[in-house]
C-alpha cells in the first residue's frame, strides 16, 4: 500500500509539472497584458513597467524563473491584487470553495445513490418515472440557472436562507443545493442502470431462492455490487463541481477561489492563474487517488498492493 | 432543516426586536448611522502608488486625504492644505498645510507628501499611474530611471509648507491633487511593512474621514469607520459604511430588495426594469463612448463629409434608450456634459455643435454621396472593431445597422477581447473602432489632449493644424489666463466636432438604486465617484 501510494504521489507531481508547464506557455499566448490601465499608457511606459516585473524577458526565461520560485515554495505575487502573495490569496479563499464543493459533492452523490436505488427497486413504476424525471431535469438545468432560481425563491421570496454572502452554515445551503443537483442526477442515473442489472443477475436470484429477506439482499448484495461502477464517475463529477462552483460562487458572492480564477484569466494575472491551475489540478488528482483507494475497499477483487 | 431555519428566524426576530427596542429607548429620532454599500469589485490594493482601479480609489478617498478634497460643482475644498498659492508664471504651487494627524496620532507633514510622490514616480515602484506626474519637474526622467527620485520637483519647507515645481502651467493641478496618487504616505508604515504595505487594513495608516476595518487583503467585505483623528471629524456624521463586493448584478438587486443593501448599481436590462423604482438614480460619469475613424489606413475616411455622414446616420437617442438601456445619456460632444465648468458655464454646453452629435439620415445620405464623389469611390466596405463585452457588442450591432442605411457603405463587426482591441487600436490595425475614455480629472484638456496629432492615444490619427495650435496655446501662452485657456479649448472642441474627428456615441452614466433614507452621499463624474464623508441616515 505504501509503495503504491508513493508511486501515485510521484505521478501526481509529474502530472502537476506537465500541467503547469503547458498552462504557462498557453497563458503567455493569451492576448493582452496584466496592466489595468493599458489604454492610458504609452508603449515606453508599458515597457518600463514590464521591466520591473521581468515581463520583458523571453517567455522561456520567465518560465525558468517561475519554476525556480515554485521549487522554493514561492508562487509569486498577484498583479491584480498588488503585492499580495499568490499563496496567501489562494489559502485565504480556499476554505469556502472546499466547503461548498465538498458539501455539494457528498450531498449530490448520497442523494443520487438513494434516488437511483429506489428507482431501480421500484423499476417501471411511477416512483421510477419521477426519479428519472428529476434526474433529467437536474442534468439539463445548469447549476447557475438553478442558483438564480434558488436565490430568488428560497432567498428573497421565502426568506429561508441568506441571499448571498458568507458567514456560517446557513450561507452554504443554497450554493450547496445548486452544486449538488448535477452530481445527484448523474449518480442517480448511473446507479439505477447498474442496480437494475445487478438485481436481475444470477446471484441475486440465488439469494432470493435461499430465502434471504429483501432488505438483506439489497443491502448486502445488490448495493455493494452496483457501487463499483458508480465510483468511476466520481472523478468527472468532481470536475463538474469545480467548474460549476466558478459561477455559483459568483452568484452567491462567496469569497472562494472559483471566482478568482475566472477574474485572474480576464486580467492576465499570470502568477494567480498559475497558482490556481496547480491547486485545481492537485485537487483533482487527490480526488482520483481517493477514488482508486475506495475501489479496493468496496471491491476486494481490486487489490492495490502492487 | 425547516425547524432549524424557523428557529433561526425566531432568533433573528428576537435579536432584531431587542436592537430596535434599544434604539427606541436611546433616541427615537436619529437612525443608526450606518450604510450598506454595494461595490462590484473587491479592493485590489490600498497602496495609492499602485492603485489603478476606480473601486480601490473610492475606498482610498474615504480613508485618506490629499492636499485638497474634490467638492461638488467642479470645485475643490481644502484638505490637508488649508490654502494654496500659485506663482505668477503658474509654475510654482505652494500649499500651506494644517496641523492634522494620521489615525495613529502622529502628525501629517509636508514630508509625507514628498515621500509619497517620490515613491510613486520611482521606477522601482512600477506604478501604472506615474505618468500622471509627468508635468512635475524631472518626473519623466526619474520614471525612466535616468535620475534619482530625490530630484523630483517637490519640497517640504518645514513641516507645513509643501512646494511643487511644474514643467508648464497647469490650472487643473488643483483637481489632480485630490486624487489618490497624490495622497500622502506615512514613510514609517511603508518601511515597517515593506512589500506587504497596504495589502490589508492593518498594514496601512489613514488620514482621511474614515479608517478601513475588516479587510484582510482578499475578502469581499470591509467597513469604513469614522476616524476620530481626522481634522474635520466633527463634520462626519456617518459611523460605518459597510461594503459588500457583489459581482453578479441580479444578486445585488435581490440583496437590495431584501433590505440588506442601501445602495446597488444597475446595468443593462436590470436598469431598464427598475426605471420606475422610486429609489432609481443616475449618476453621470465623465466618460464618453465614441467611434474613431482610421484616417491613416483608409483614405476615404480622410474626407470630412464621409465622417460627418457616418455620425449623422447614427440615432444616438435610440441607442441610449433602446439599446444601451442603462444610465447612459446622449452625448453633447467629446468632452462629457456636467464635468467641467468655468464661470458657472458647462463646457459641453458652451462648445456644443449640433451637427456633431445629431441624427439626420436624409442629410447623412446627401453628405455621404457628396463625400464619395469627392474621393471617387462607389462603395466602401469597413470593419467596425470593438471589445467583446455585452455592452460593446450591442453598441457594435446597433452602429452597424445604422451605418448600412447609407447607400454604398458596408459594415462588418468584429468583437475581440478588450486588451487585444486596445493593442490593435493603438497600432492602427482597424477601420473603425469603438472606444471609451474616462477622465482622470475634471478638466476638458483630459479629453481634448487625446486628439492632438502626436498623441499616442489618437488611434485614428485624425489631424488638424488649427486644433493642435489651439491646444498648444491653451497649454502655453494662455495657460495662466483661465478665460483665454477655456476659450481655446471651446474652439478646439468645436473644430473637432465640425470636422467630426471622432463620432461621440453616448456619455456613460451609472444607474443605481439608493435608499431614500440615505442622504448626503456626494457623487462625482470622475474618480472617486462617491464621497461618504458628509453622508448620514435620516
Amino acid at each position: 500500500m505504501a509503495k503504491y501510494l508513493g508511486k501515485r504521489i510521484f505521478y501526481i507531481i509529474l502530472t502537476l509539472f506537465i500541467v503547469s508547464t503547458i498552462t504557462f506557455f498557453l497563458m503567455k499566448l493569451m492576448p493582452g497584458t496584466p496592466l489595468t490601465n493599458q489604454a492610458k499608457l504609452t508603449p515606453t511606459q508599458i515597457h518600463q513597467i514590464y521591466k520591473q516585473y521581468g515581463l520583458d524577458k523571453p517567455v522561456w526565461q520567465q518560465y525558468l524563473v517561475y519554476l525556480g520560485g515554485i521549487i522554493h515554495g514561492n508562487f509569486g505575487t498577484s498583479f491584480q491584487f498588488s503585492n499580495q502573495p499568490v499563496s496567501y490569496l489562494i489559502s485565504s479563499r480556499l476554505g469556502p470553495s472546499l466547503i461548498i464543493g465538498g458539501q455539494g459533492m457528498v450531498l449530490g452523490v448520497l442523494a443520487g445513490l438513494v434516488v437511483g436505488a429506489v428507482g431501480a427497486i421500484k423499476a417501471n413504476t411511477w416512483v421510477d418515472t419521477s426519479a428519472t424525471i428529476i434526474s433529467i431535469l437536474f442534468i439539463s438545468i445548469p447549476s447557475f440557472v438553478l442558483a438564480v432560481l434558488l436565490q430568488y425563491y428560497l432567498g428573497l421570496k421565502l426568506r429561508l436562507f441568506p441571499i448571498a454572502d458568507w458567514g456560517g452554515f446557513m450561507y452554504t445551503v443554497l450554493p450547496t443545493l445548486a452544486l449538488a443537483a448535477s452530481p445527484l442526477a448523474e449518480t442517480a442515473r448511473f446507479m439505477r442502470t447498474e442496480m437494475v442489472d445487478v438485481l436481475s443477475s444470477d446471484y441475486i436470484e440465488l439469494a432470493k431462492a435461499k430465502g434471504l429477506n429483501k432488505v438483506g439482499i439489497i443491502y448486502h448484495h445488490a448495493l455493494r455490487n452496483s457501487l463499483i461502477p458508480v465510483v468511476t464517475i466520481i472523478g468527472p463529477l468532481a470536475v463538474n463541481i469545480m467548474t460549476g462552483s466558478m459561477v455559483v460562487e459568483n452568484i452567491f458572492s462567496i469569497p472562494g477561489i472559483g471566482e478568482q480564477f475566472v477574474k485572474s484569466i480576464l486580467t492576465n494575472d499570470y502568477p494567480t492563474i498559475m497558482g490556481l491551475t496547480i491547486v485545481y489540478s492537485a485537487m483533482l488528482c487527490v480526488v482520483l487517488l481517493i477514488t482508486d483507494i475506495v475501489y479496493g475497499l468496496i471491491d476486494p477483487r481490486i487489490r492495490i498492493n502492487k | 432543516m425547516k425547524i432549524n431555519s424557523l428557529a433561526k428566524l425566531g432568533g433573528v426576530a428576537l435579536v432584531t426586536g431587542l436592537i430596535l427596542a434599544g434604539c427606541g429607548s436611546k433616541s427615537s429620532q436619529s437612525k443608526k448611522q450606518e450604510i450598506s454599500w454595494m461595490t462590484p469589485s473587491p479592493i485590489a490594493t490600498m497602496d495609492t502608488s499602485k492603485m489603478t482601479d476606480l473601486y480601490s480609489a473610492q475606498v482610498a478617498n474615504g480613508t485618506n486625504e490629499g492636499l485638497l478634497r474634490m467638492a461638488k460643482n467642479n470645485k475643490v475644498d481644502p484638505g490637508v492644505a488649508k490654502s494654496y498659492t500659485t506663482s505668477k508664471d503658474g509654475l510654482t504651487w505652494t500649499f500651506n498645510l494644517r496641523h492634522s494627524k494620521w489615525n495613529d496620532g502622529t502628525p501629517v507633514t509636508a514630508k509625507d507628501f514628498v515621500y509619497s510622490w517620490q515613491r510613486t514616480v520611482s521606477p522601482k515602484t512600477a506604478s501604472q499611474y506615474a505618468y500622471i506626474f509627468a508635468n512635475i519637474k524631472n518626473a519623466d526622467k526619474i520614471n525612466n530611471g535616468k535620475m534619482s527620485p530625490s530630484k523630483l520637483g517637490v519640497k517640504a519647507e518645514g513641516n507645513y509648507k509643501f512646494v511643487v515645481s511644474l514643467v508648464k502651467p497647469q490650472s487643473y493641478f488643483k483637481f489632480m491633487v485630490t486624487q489618490p496618487e497624490f495622497f500622502p504616505q506615512n514613510s514609517k508604515t511603508v518601511a515597517k511593512y515593506g512589500s506587504s504595505y497596504a495589502t490589508s487594513a492593518a498594514k496601512d495608516t489613514y488620514n482621511g474621514p474614515f479608517v478601513l476595518k475588516g479587510w484582510n487583503g482578499t475578502n469581499d467585505t470591509w467597513t469604513l469607520t469614522k476616524n476620530k483623528n481626522y481634522w474635520n471629524a466633527k463634520s462626519v456624521k456617518i459611523k460605518d459604511v459597510k461594503f459588500q463586493a457583489v459581482k453578479t448584478p441580479s444578486t445585488a438587486l435581490n440583496s437590495y430588495n431584501s433590505g440588506k443593501l442601501d445602495f446597488t448599481t444597475l446595468s443593462g436590462t436590470l436598469a431598464a426594469n427598475n426605471k420606475k423604482n422610486k429609489d432609481y438614480v443616475v449618476f453621470p460619469e465623465a466618460s464618453t463612448s465614441y467611434m474613431e475613424f482610421n484616417t491613416k489606413k483608409i483614405p476615404a475616411l480622410r474626407n470630412a463629409n464621409i465622417r460627418k455622414a457616418m455620425s449623422l446616420a447614427i440615432d444616438k437617442k435610440q441607442m441610449v434608450n433602446k439599446v444601451m438601456q442603462g444610465g447612459d445619456i446622449t452625448p453633447k460632444g467629446f468632452v462629457p456634459a456636467d464635468m467641467a465648468k468655468h464661470n458657472g458655464q458647462d463646457f459641453a454646453k458652451q462648445s456644443y455643435v449640433k451637427a456633431g452629435t445629431d441624427y439626420n439620415l436624409a442629410e447623412a445620405k446627401t453628405l455621404f454621396a457628396k463625400g464619395m464623389k469627392q474621393v471617387g469611390k462607389k462603395s466602401l466596405s469597413l470593419t467596425l472593431l470593438g471589445a467583446d463585452d455585452d455592452d460593446t457588442k450591442r453598441a457594435s450591432e446597433f452602429v452597424q445597422s445604422q451605418l448600412t442605411k447609407l447607400p454604398g457603405l458596408k459594415i462588418t463587426t468584429q468583437n475581440i477581447p478588450l486588451k487585444s482591441k486596445l493593442t490593435r487600436a493603438q497600432n492602427q490595425q482597424f477601420d473603425l473602432v469603438l472606444s471609451a475614455w474616462i477622465a482622470d480629472y475634471p478638466d476638458p484638456s483630459n479629453f481634448l489632449d487625446l486628439m492632438t496629432s502626436d498623441n499616442p492615444q489618437n488611434d485614428g490619427k485624425w489631424s488638424n493644424k488649427q486644433y493642435d495650435a489651439l491646444i498648444k496655446k491653451s497649454e502655453s501662452t494662455d495657460a495662466n489666463n483661465e478665460t483665454a485657456r477655456w476659450n481655446d479649448m471651446v474652439q478646439a472642441e468645436k473644430i473637432l466636432m465640425n470636422q467630426q474627428g471622432i463620432a461621440p456615441l453616448y456619455q456613460q452614466g451609472q444607474a443605481a438604486l439608493l435608499k431614500s433614507s440615505v442622504k448626503g452621499v456626494q457623487p462625482f463624474p470622475t474618480s472617486p465617484q462617491y464621497d461618504w464623508a458628509k453622508a448620514y441616515v435620516k
